[in-house]
């Protein structure tokens, strides 16, 4: 399991053909971007896809953004040149679409292994995540997310997912409660990230706001975006209020607090505090200094 | 977001009605069965709300029925770039590097903007190509006269096939001139092939030392072929087509052969070819000289020498008859091959056209 | 090397480039239209002609319509062009690239 934590509220898709958009992918603020070869790129363009996101992953600087690549599937004949064109291009995380068992990301990761060895790059410094888009997938969720220590999360995709179950997608979502519920079991189960599927209606503001809520309710890392516009409106659901702020704080001053006395206990309130409750006040104000909500030293801005 | 580009099936009828509607909303209302049945495939460009919102069509190596509505779009002139490359993309999948565009003149900075470089302009259309193998690298490929050659003489045909008539011809410009190019036309629709009109000419010319015989590529066809739908009035097509032919000649053909001169045989029968020749005296000097040859008469009779008779005799099996009108190397290929030539008109070959 | 087809890669919108690549036999003959190209014709054609040479291609007829492309746009292009006229598409020279 990767041991870095991060902000992954929102994974904005760039289609990989498109110049204008893969150069200008950086300036919106997401915090994963995610290059497509897969469904973006008509059959006839994958080789150009491939080369155009090379050299965009060679030279254009994309910041602290973390740096995906949804690749071909394995039935494709482009599987194998993605991957090695990515993984020689130093791409962060490698997205397999259309995962349906733990096989397929021992099979990925070989292949990625070997790529590495013959690029000279650090065996274990390509990160993986799977999509899934099948009820075989769902099924076995828990296996695939624990399938790699360099998986660092799963993903829904609903399209295909909802298509597999024969039905389509709703404005409540029911059709997705057990899909998402068991992505988001077998992420936590593995400690790595569950994100959600995207939302493709860009005039229904209100429906993006409500399946946001939904997903934050349920625990997600955070969002697939086909939109730069839906960033600011992620950002806004993740962000965390003053109470909880000043509750991390709080907890954030309890351990700085042990470490000064060289306890190896941290307590607060004469109650011992729990790693999980650490954990969840550095996300807290990780998200509340993505959201501009304290400085660069935690304290809370008053707005 | 952006638009996405797929095929429009004309057959379905609903959809024809839509695409057509939408061309005529855009000055475009010609839709002759003519124009229609060459076309491989027509691609709609659609917006999000799955409005039609652009649309081209391929046929050979024309692009044609093209028109865009930037309505909605966050560029002007972004969708007329996307679809014109899926039309190019299309082309390219299929081997074909090269695209004619007949447009309008208003149309022709767009399209120059894309690559297309303009080959002959009217006040009703332009043409335009891109691509390879373009007018140059055609007009690279062809012979050159010696560099003494003073006097450069042309000669467009279709030779369907090669008679007596056009064997004068031939030998009144090879007398008068230095050097004859014979530009045999390259589309393949008539009786006789394009390889055997070529070969007939060819045979039929060989005694002339000063003569070549080249085939006419994509730049010498027949004019009536040149695409005039989106032309409202019917009666400016041929001035279109007629002037575009004479400019593409005088423009880019003459100069890079350092033609000087143009022999037309006198056409008293056609009334569109007639046009066609006034309109060359007309396009075509001071640059090239237009010198029309009066038809031969065959055997003086009154009658003038005629492909089209020689093609009547061939339906009647009638030897003595096409035997008076061609040279003898195209009355022993006749003789040859005629039972070939008469199924071909009995499958439906047209012999009454040029 | 010798170019074994004519082929194309890229589009004709905005930050895209669009380059044709067909056999040639005298040098690499650039035809370049772009609404940059007094600042940026030169550019262009240099990075093309680094690809090509890369692939040991000294003669072909280069078209190209630029859509106000950046440079690692220019280069992944023509590396996809070259791919293609050399019917090495599925298999990349990874040496190159």
């Amino acid at each position: 399991m990767v041991a870095e934590e991060r902000l992954r509220r929102t994974m904005m898709f760039v289609p990989g053909n498109n110049p204008a958009m893969v150069k200008d992918a950086g300036i919106f603020g997401a915090d994963s971007i995610m290059f497509d070869l897969e469904d973006a790129v008509s059959i006839t363009e994958k080789d150009a896809a491939r080369y155009l996101v090379y050299e965009a992953l060679k030279t254009v600087d994309y910041g602290n953004a973390e740096l995906v690549v949804r690749i071909n599937g394995l039935d494709t004949p482009f599987y194998e040149n993605d991957i090695k064109a990515m993984v020689k291009a130093n791409i962060d995380v490698i997205r397999l679409p259309k995962v349906e068992s733990a096989e397929m990301i021992k099979e990925l990761e070989q292949l990625v292994e070997s790529a590495e060895k013959e690029f000279g790059r650090e065996v274990g410094s390509t990160h993986l995540m799977a999509a899934i888009e099948s009820a075989q997938g769902v099924v076995n969720a828990n296996e695939i997310a624990a399938a790699s220590d360099r998986m660092i999360g799963i993903a829904l995709s609903a399209e295909d997912y909802t298509t597999d179950m024969k039905t389509h997608r709703y404005p409540d979502g029911q059709e997705l409660l057990y899909a998402r519920n068991v992505i988001l079991h077998a992420a936590r189960a593995a400690g790595i990230a569950a994100f959600d599927t995207v939302f493709t209606n860009l005039d229904d503001t209100e429906g993006f706001y409500r399946e946001t809520r939904l997903i934050h309710q349920l625990g997600f890392d955070g969002k697939s975006l086909i939109n730069p516009r839906q960033i600011a409106m992620v950002n806004e659901v993740y962000q965390p209020t003053a109470k909880e702020i000043l509750n991390a704080q709080n907890v954030i001053a309890a351990i700085e607090e042990a470490r000064r006395k060289g306890s190896g206990v941290i307590a607060m309130n004469g109650q011992m505090v729990d790693r999980p409750v650490v954990l969840r006040a550095e996300r807290v104000m990780r998200l509340a200094k993505a959201n501009n909500l304290v400085d660069s030293e935690g304290n809370y801005i008053e707005k | 977001m952006t638009a996405v580009i797929r095929p429009i099936y004309l057959q379905q009828s609903r959809l024809k009605k839509v695409w057509e509607n939408f061309l005529t909303a855009r000055g475009v209302d010609n839709f002759v069965p003519e124009e229609l049945a060459q076309i491989e495939i027509t691609l709609g460009m659609y917006d999000e709300s799955e409005n039609l919102v652009g649309t081209g069509s391929i046929a050979n190596e024309v692009i044609k029925y093209i028109a865009v509505c930037d309505k909605g779009s966050d560029q002007k002139g972004a969708r007329f770039n996307t679809l014109i490359t899926a039309l190019l993309n299309q082309m390219a999948q299929w081997g074909r590097f090269h695209a004619f565009v007949f447009t309008k003149p208003e149309y022709r900075v767009s399209f120059e903007h894309v690559g297309f470089k303009s080959l002959a302009d009217s006040p009703t259309g332009v043409i335009l190509e891109r691509g390879t193998p373009n007018i140059d690298d055609y007009l690279a490929n062809l012979p050159q006269a010696p560099q003494q050659a003073q006097n450069i003489a042309s000669i467009v045909m279709n030779a369907n096939p090669f008679t007596k008539g056009h064997r004068y011809l031939v030998e009144q410009a090879a007398q008068a001139n230095d050097f004859v190019y014979v530009f045999v036309v390259n589309q393949d629709a008539s009786l006789f092939t394009t390889q055997e009109r070529m070969d007939l000419v060819i045979a039929g010319c060989a005694d002339l030392s000063n003569v070549v015989v080249v085939n006419g590529g994509d730049y010498m066809v027949s004019f009536l072929s040149f695409p005039s739908y989106f032309i409202k009035n019917p009666d400016q097509v041929i001035g279109y087509q007629t002037t575009l032919d004479a400019r593409l000649f005088k423009n880019n053909i003459a100069p890079a052969l350092r033609i000087d001169r143009r022999y037309l045989g006198s056409e008293p029968q056609s009334h569109t070819t007639n046009i066609y020749n006034e309109t060359l005296q007309k396009e075509l000097p001071p640059a090239v000289d237009v010198i029309i040859v009066p038809r031969l008469a065959a055997d003086g009779n009154q009658a003038t020498v005629s492909a089209r008779d020689v093609r009547q005799a061939i339906a009647q099996g009638n030897q003595a008859g096409w035997e008076n009108l061609v040279p003898a190397t195209t009355g022993q290929f006749i003789t040859g091959h005629l039972a070939q030539l008469q199924a071909r008109i009995e499958k439906g070959q047209q012999i009454n056209g040029n | 090397m010798e170019i074994k087809k004519t082929a194309m890669a890229g589009t004709l919108e905005s930050s895209d480039i669009q380059i044709m690549l067909s056999q040639g036999s005298n040098g690499l003959e650039f035809d370049l239209v772009s609404d940059v190209a007094k600042q940026f014709g030169k550019a262009i054609q240099a990075t093309i002609t680094d690809v090509l040479n890369t692939y040991d291609i000294h003669d072909a007829k280069v078209k190209v319509v630029d859509k106000g492309a950046l440079d690692m746009v220019v280069k992944a292009r023509a590396i996809t062009v070259v791919q293609r006229a050399l019917d090495m598409a599925d298999e990349p020279d990874w040496k190159v690239i």
